[in-house]
């Protein structure tokens, strides 16, 4: 059921004219995805998708499109031209996978390859299973990936960041640092003005 | 064991803090750093070319098979910190004249070439692709650097929305080889796929490797994964294009040879058949492509697709010496094109920028070193003995004539005819027309620097072919046991 | 004195080309010219210990390649072979410096100049002496980018740039034949060393390859594959069409590339690979053919030209096609002889030529010449003397080689060598009759140029005339002095192991046992050759121009009851003119320029222009080109790889 709904939300978030209600098919997709983790026993990676992906990502889409505001008419000229040759090969590529799928095989000893990963659920909680392999066996990946996230934060305040002369910013070190001294203290009387 | 595997790692290690320090360095340093964090950089890229020259030598792996270190990864290694080298120093110039200093630049470049020493030394598919991301997120921005320029920003935005396409190619294909294999291990994998010899490999092991090597195939630009290549050569600064030429593509195609002989070593007759239609279309595309091309940057682009083909030619063939001819043609096409980009970033007039092929008319009057140097890279890129270019296409189509890739190797020979003749109209343009005007005439010492010695490689390698040969002799072995 | 030989040319270009413009015209002229002098002197030391006294020397110089069976070093090797290319290279390219120091003398870039002209030579000594394939291609490129640089070296002149490019490019194809050839020999004998090749080579003649789904004879298709570079860089038939356009460059560039010493490169390779191509007959036959297909077209090409340069290159042409089909009939040492006695009096006609281009005010058509004898009787003389020896009448030199090649031809027995005779001999007979018309229509009759320009006519330095004078002496007396040395009774003795000649190859041997009508032939055809020359444009002047433009010239001329002569001109000339027109223009220009070189250039520009059109610039057609690169290759697994 979850894989159902995941696919057909897949596909509405491709074709739903409104970009508003495509999000809103991406967050229903991130759900279900979120359930079949829960089905396959990954509480941690359930939990982390709805709160990473849901709340913060797919939040985040919903106010840039709707800030936005792009004119979905627009979007959809000419796909009737790419239609017959897209379709094709869509299909032929879908028939090629099922097809694969269909007749999928396992290498001989790729059970005991599989069990060697992970520690044995019985012995340790979702989180501590998940822990234990990235800060030991995949540490280095683990940096990278931190590495990766740098540069793409770098990345973006690099293309975006712009100094605007003229712009007033706050200056929240000086207006601590003000003293009484440089402040005068004026007592207004009512009704009156300076 | 840590201290160990960090050992093993130690320039990627020295890499990564000084990416990390030129960062902290270039936000809290007063006024313009570009300059200085460049120097700094290029240090650090001496620093690990010394780290690993004088590591050791022989075949580790650490952090339980995610890296390894070998002959092979070392050799790649060098021509990636060389290359990186060169196009920082050489960019310093450019990013002033053009006016988009900023000392992120450098610090990217860091980051990327970080990432691609990565993914030669990975042994792992995980490690490949974090490897690949690390080195493509900062190329991505790279290459809109120039942010208000649109072209640079199309260009940006063209390479980013490809490159997440190929890396979903390339992680679906993983995990399809996952699926079969249950290991992402190179070295299991080899055991696990050399189990099955004589078998027919399984449908789901060759749709996997299918769509890593598309993955792959895209890095280096190989038809028909190339269409990002002109545009974005084109919109990029010129600087960042002489980094996308160069550098991600030695470390692409080390990788690319790594998986094709290391854990698919066993389908070598599967792979072989992809590899010499890619090659044969990417010989042919770069070839043709590039004869009615009048911006030299797209024209380079084009170029640079048809190297990948006639590199594509010695993997095709698969043996040792295919994969020496490969490293071989690699190395010469890093200096051939460092060359030749140099001086296309030496081409503006007034302080402008001009990147078109009759902007070179005459240059033989205005600037006869330039001209001769520029007639030098042509003439090698064009494969004319007994430059450097020749001796990198004779390695190849030897390996494939070998193999018996006749077809292959004729058909390679007949295309590298037809680019001789856009490399030839090059230089009758520099040599036989009138000159347009001048060139600026300030070049910079990183420059002359370049230029001295691309020359001098593409020159002397006909003379003094040893050292290249025998280190990638020594490399290749490494992918060859017993 | 080995090693001097080949890199004093060497020394000479580098100091003129990088410092001509500090020491100026007149240094760097002297500075070449010693250099090839000292190499001349050099090169005859070394034809006397290696040639005469029969020791041949390999020198070492360099290991230059060493990776896994590939074994190449620098070597240069002398035997006999080398030493009769050494003699004529150095000694024509030394004629030719000093002869340049004359006529490029208005010239403005004269340092560039001398300094092509000796690294061409140094190439040209370097493909000589090679000790190996891969120094050999090496060589040989040299001499096709020096070539492309000499022939291109009036750069200003548009029809000259594309002259080099087309002789550029047409050579590539060749060259392309030629690394194929490499690769294969690579491939067949695991050694690019020509010592060990030679050894293997019997051994190997047996060996079959599988090549495009059928199978051959793996040494027939190696040594084809060898003699297409040798067409394409000696102008054989088919990838002939470069040398006539290639006489755009100065005329000093013609006779010593064109005539005497680059386009000889392909008879001086295979007569080098003679171990190689005498184990395939097939080769062999190929060879002879093509080599005789293309002296009988050159030379019915060459009774139509009107551009002295041009007939002259057509001539080259031809004799190079004498010189390949001796090769064909395994008569390497004739072949050798003939290229010997060529280099001296095709270099004295071309150098004659220029001559008379400079007197004429740089005037090259023919039609616009003549009567310009009585003014300069040198010249005069020495054209005279060179087109002697050209048509083969005794004693000049070339009576003896050519000779030798068609009797070889003859005596061979076999039927390509019978055909190649007849073709010879047709070809000799209007070597003959193009020769003197060329001579009548320059030197002789009335004069057709304007009276300023034949004022202007006026004899050349005397640095221009003395190389024409040896030249001349070399015309005269090398065929007489070498014909016991070279293809005599005693020519194993001279040649020992330089080159090799399967003992029932008797062609050579069997010369001096020809009928006498085939001994005697060549001679009667070439003076009744030069008759004809002589009745058509002395006695007749009228007719040829009569002939060429209308038929009415043609009634009136049957008016004259000169029957006999118009049977001849009916029977031959106007065939000779159609057929030669025939293969100028619908073979030449229509057909081989057409879908070769024109028609490919043509393609590719289409094609490169589809391809670009393919890059539209919309990301999503990129994202769906890839997409369809996967799909098609996920398909072909599925379904055609079972």
């Amino acid at each position: 059921m979850f894989a159902a709904v995941l696919v057909a939300s897949g596909v509405m978030v491709i074709s739903s004219r409104n970009p508003v209600h495509s999000v809103l098919f991406l967050i229903l997709a991130f759900f279900n995805a979120a359930g079949l983790f829960l089905l396959l026993g990954a509480e941690f990676l359930a939990m982390s998708l709805v709160i990473v992906y849901v709340g913060a990502v797919a939040v985040l889409f919903l106010f840039v499109v709707m800030m936005l505001d792009i004119n979905t008419a627009e979007l959809k000229d000419g796909i009737l031209q790419y239609l017959p040759t897209g379709a094709v090969i869509g299909i032929l590529l879908l028939v090629e996978l099922v097809a694969l799928f269909g007749s999928w095989g396992f290498a001989p000893d790729v059970e005991a390859i599989i069990q060697s990963q992970t520690p044995p659920i019985a012995q340790a909680t979702n989180t501590e299973a998940l822990g234990m392999l990235i800060y030991t066996k995949y540490v280095f990946l683990f940096q990278a990936s931190g590495l990766i996230l740098l540069v793409a934060m770098v990345g973006s305040i690099l293309l975006t960041l712009r100094r605007r002369e003229g712009v007033r910013h706050q200056k929240i070190a000086d207006q601590v640092a003000r003293t009484t001294e440089t402040v005068k203290l004026h007592k207004v009387q009512t009704g009156r003005g300076i | 064991m840590i201290t160990a595997d960090l050992a093993t790692v130690l320039p990627e290690l020295l890499l990564a803090l000084a990416g990390l320090g030129l960062l902290m360095f270039g936000v809290f340093h007063k006024g313009d750093a570009t300059r200085v964090v460049s120097v700094l950089a290029i240090l650090a890229f001496a620093a690990a070319l010394l780290v690993m020259a004088k590591g050791d030598t022989q075949s580790i792996t650490a952090f339980n098979g995610l890296f390894q270190v070998d002959r092979f990864t070392v050799f790649s290694k060098g021509l990636i910190l060389l290359a990186a080298a060169f196009t920082t120093a050489m960019s310093v110039d450019f990013l002033e004249k053009e006016k988009i200093g900023r000392f992120e630049y450098p610090v990217l470049i860091v980051f990327s070439t970080l990432g691609m020493l990565t993914m030669v030394s990975a042994g792992d598919f995980l490690t490949l692709y974090m490897g690949l991301e690390l080195q493509s997120l900062p190329l991505y921005v790279l290459a809109a650097y120039n942010r208000d320029n649109q072209r640079a920003t199309e260009a940006g935005l063209k390479y980013f929305v490809l490159g997440a396409l190929a890396s979903g190619l390339l992680l679906y294909g993983i995990s399809l080889v996952y699926g079969f294999a249950g290991t992402t291990q190179f070295s299991s994998l080899t055991l696990v796929l050399g189990a099955t010899e004589g078998a027919a490999p399984s449908m789901g092991v060759i749709v996997g490797m299918v769509f890593i090597l598309a993955g792959l195939a895209f890095k280096i630009s190989a038809v028909p994964f190339h269409m990002w290549t002109p545009d974005v050569y084109e919109g990029a600064p010129t600087s960042v294009t002489a980094f996308f030429a160069v550098t991600p593509k030695i470390a692409a195609f080390t990788l690319l040879i790594r998986v094709l002989e290391g854990p698919f070593g066993q389908l070598g007759h599967q792979w072989q058949q992809v590899i010499v239609v890619i090659a044969l279309l990417s010989m042919f595309v770069g070839s043709f492509g590039a004869l009615g091309q009048n911006n030299i940057k797209r024209l380079l682009a084009y170029s640079s697709i048809g190297h990948v083909g006639f590199a594509l030619v010695g993997l095709a063939a698969g043996t040792e010496m295919g994969i020496q001819g490969v490293l071989v043609y690699l190395a010469i096409y890093l200096f051939m094109n460092i060359g030749a980009f140099a001086i296309v970033m030496l081409m503006r007039r007034k302080g402008v920028a001009v990147e078109g092929v009759d902007d070179l008319a005459g240059l033989s009057k205005t600037h006869p070193a330039l001209a001769y140097v520029m007639a030098g890279v042509m003439f090698s890129m064009a494969g004319i003995p007994p430059l450097a270019g020749f001796w990198g296409k004779f390695y190849v189509f030897m390996a494939a004539v070998q193999a018996g890739l006749w077809t292959l190797s004729i058909v390679g020979l007949l295309t590298s005819v037809v680019s001789a003749f856009y490399y030839l109209r090059v230089i009758k343009v520099m040599f036989m027309d009138e000159p347009k005007g001048e060139f600026d005439r300030h070049i910079g010492k990183p420059a002359k620097l370049v230029l001295v010695l691309s020359t001098a490689v593409i020159i002397l390698f006909s003379i003094f072919p040893g050292p290249l040969l025998s280190s990638a002799k020594v490399a290749a072995q490494v992918l060859f046991p017993g | 004195m080995y090693i001097a030989v080949v890199f004093l040319p060497l020394l000479g270009s580098i100091i003129a080309g990088l410092f001509g413009r500090v020491i100026g015209d007149r240094a760097s002229q002297v500075v070449t010219c010693t250099g090839l002098g000292l190499s001349a002197l050099c090169a005859a030391l070394i034809f006397q210990t290696v040639a005469i006294d029969g020791h041949s020397v390999t020198v070492p110089l360099l290991t230059w390649i060493k990776s896994g069976g590939l074994d190449v070093s620098w070597a240069l090797r002398f035997d006999t072979l080398t030493a009769v290319m050494l003699i004529v290279v150095t000694f024509v390219s030394f004629m030719v410096h000093v002869y340049s120091i004359g006529y490029m003398s208005h010239d403005h870039s004269i340092p560039r100049f001398m300094s092509y002209l000796s690294l061409f030579t140094f190439a040209m000594l370097m493909l000589v002496t090679a000790d190996n394939l891969v120094q050999m291609f090496f060589g040989w490129e040299g001499v096709g980018v020096a070539s492309y640089l000499l022939i291109g070296f009036w750069y200003h002149k548009p029809s000259a740039c594309a002259a080099a490019i087309k002789a550029f490019v047409v050579n590539r194809v060749g060259d392309f034949g030629f690394a194929l050839g490499i690769f294969g020999t690579f491939f067949l004998f695991g050694t690019v060393g020509f010592d060990d090749i030679f050894a293997a080579a019997p051994s190997k003649a047996q060996t079959i390859v599988h090549f495009f789904g059928c199978d051959v004879n793996a040494i027939t298709i190696v040594s084809l594959l060898l003699f297409v570079g040798a067409m394409g860089k000696s102008a054989q038939l088919g990838l002939h069409t470069w040398l006539p356009d290639a006489m755009e460059g100065p005329t000093p560039v013609s006779a010593l590339i064109h005539a005497a010493t680059m386009v000889t490169a392909g008879v001086f390779m295979v007569s080098r690979m003679s171990p190689l191509f005498e184990q395939s007959e097939t080769a062999l036959a190929v060879v002879t053919i093509i080599g005789a297909a293309t002296a009988f077209f050159a030379a019915t090409v060459g009774c139509v030209q009107n551009d002295i340069k041009r007939v002259i290159a057509y001539s080259t042409c031809s004799q190079l096609g004498y010189m390949f089909f001796a090769i064909g009939v395994s008569a390497y040492p004739a072949a050798i002889f003939h290229l010997f006695t060529h280099a001296f009096f095709k270099a004295l006609l071309f150098l004659g030529a220029g001559s008379v281009i400079h007197a004429m005010s740089d005037e090259q058509d023919i039609r616009k010449m003549g009567g310009i004898g009585k003014h300069i009787k040198v010249t005069c003389a020495l054209m005279w003397i060179g087109s002697l020896a050209l048509a083969g009448i005794p004693p000049f030199a070339g009576h003896y080689s050519k000779d030798a090649i068609l009797s070889a031809a003859w005596a061979s027995g076999s039927t390509s060598g019978h055909i190649a005779f007849f073709l010879g001999m047709g070809a000799a007979f209007m070597t003959a009759f193009y020769s003197w018309r060329l001579l009548i229509l320059v030197f002789h009759g009335k004069p057709r140029a304007d009276d300023h320009v034949m004022g202007h006519v006026h004899e050349s330095p005397l640095v221009m005339i003395i190389p024409l004078l040896v030249l001349a002496v070399g015309a005269v007396l090398s065929g007489a002095v070498g014909h016991d040395m070279f293809v005599g009774e005693e020519n194993h003795e001279f040649w020992r192991a330089a080159i090799a000649i399967l003992p029932d190859h008797t062609a050579l041997a069997s010369v001096e046992h020809v009928p006498d009508w085939v001994e005697h032939g060549p001679l009667v055809l070439a003076v009744s050759g030069i008759a004809l020359a002589y009745l058509l444009y002395v006695v007749f002047p009228a007719v040829p121009s009569f002939l060429a433009t209308n038929l009415r010239g043609l009634y009136l001329f049957a008016l004259n009851k000169w029957y006999f002569d118009e049977l001849y001109d009916f029977l031959f000339v106007r065939p000779a003119f159609k057929i030669g027109r025939g293969f100028w223009q619908g073979g030449d220009g229509a057909l081989i320029d057409g879908v070769g070189p024109d028609g490919v250039a043509a393609a590719a520009k289409d094609i490169g222009r589809r391809v670009a059109l393919l890059q539209s610039g919309y990301l999503y057609h990129y994202a769906f080109a890839m997409l369809i690169g996967i799909v098609a290759i996920v398909s072909w697994y599925a379904f055609m790889a079972h």
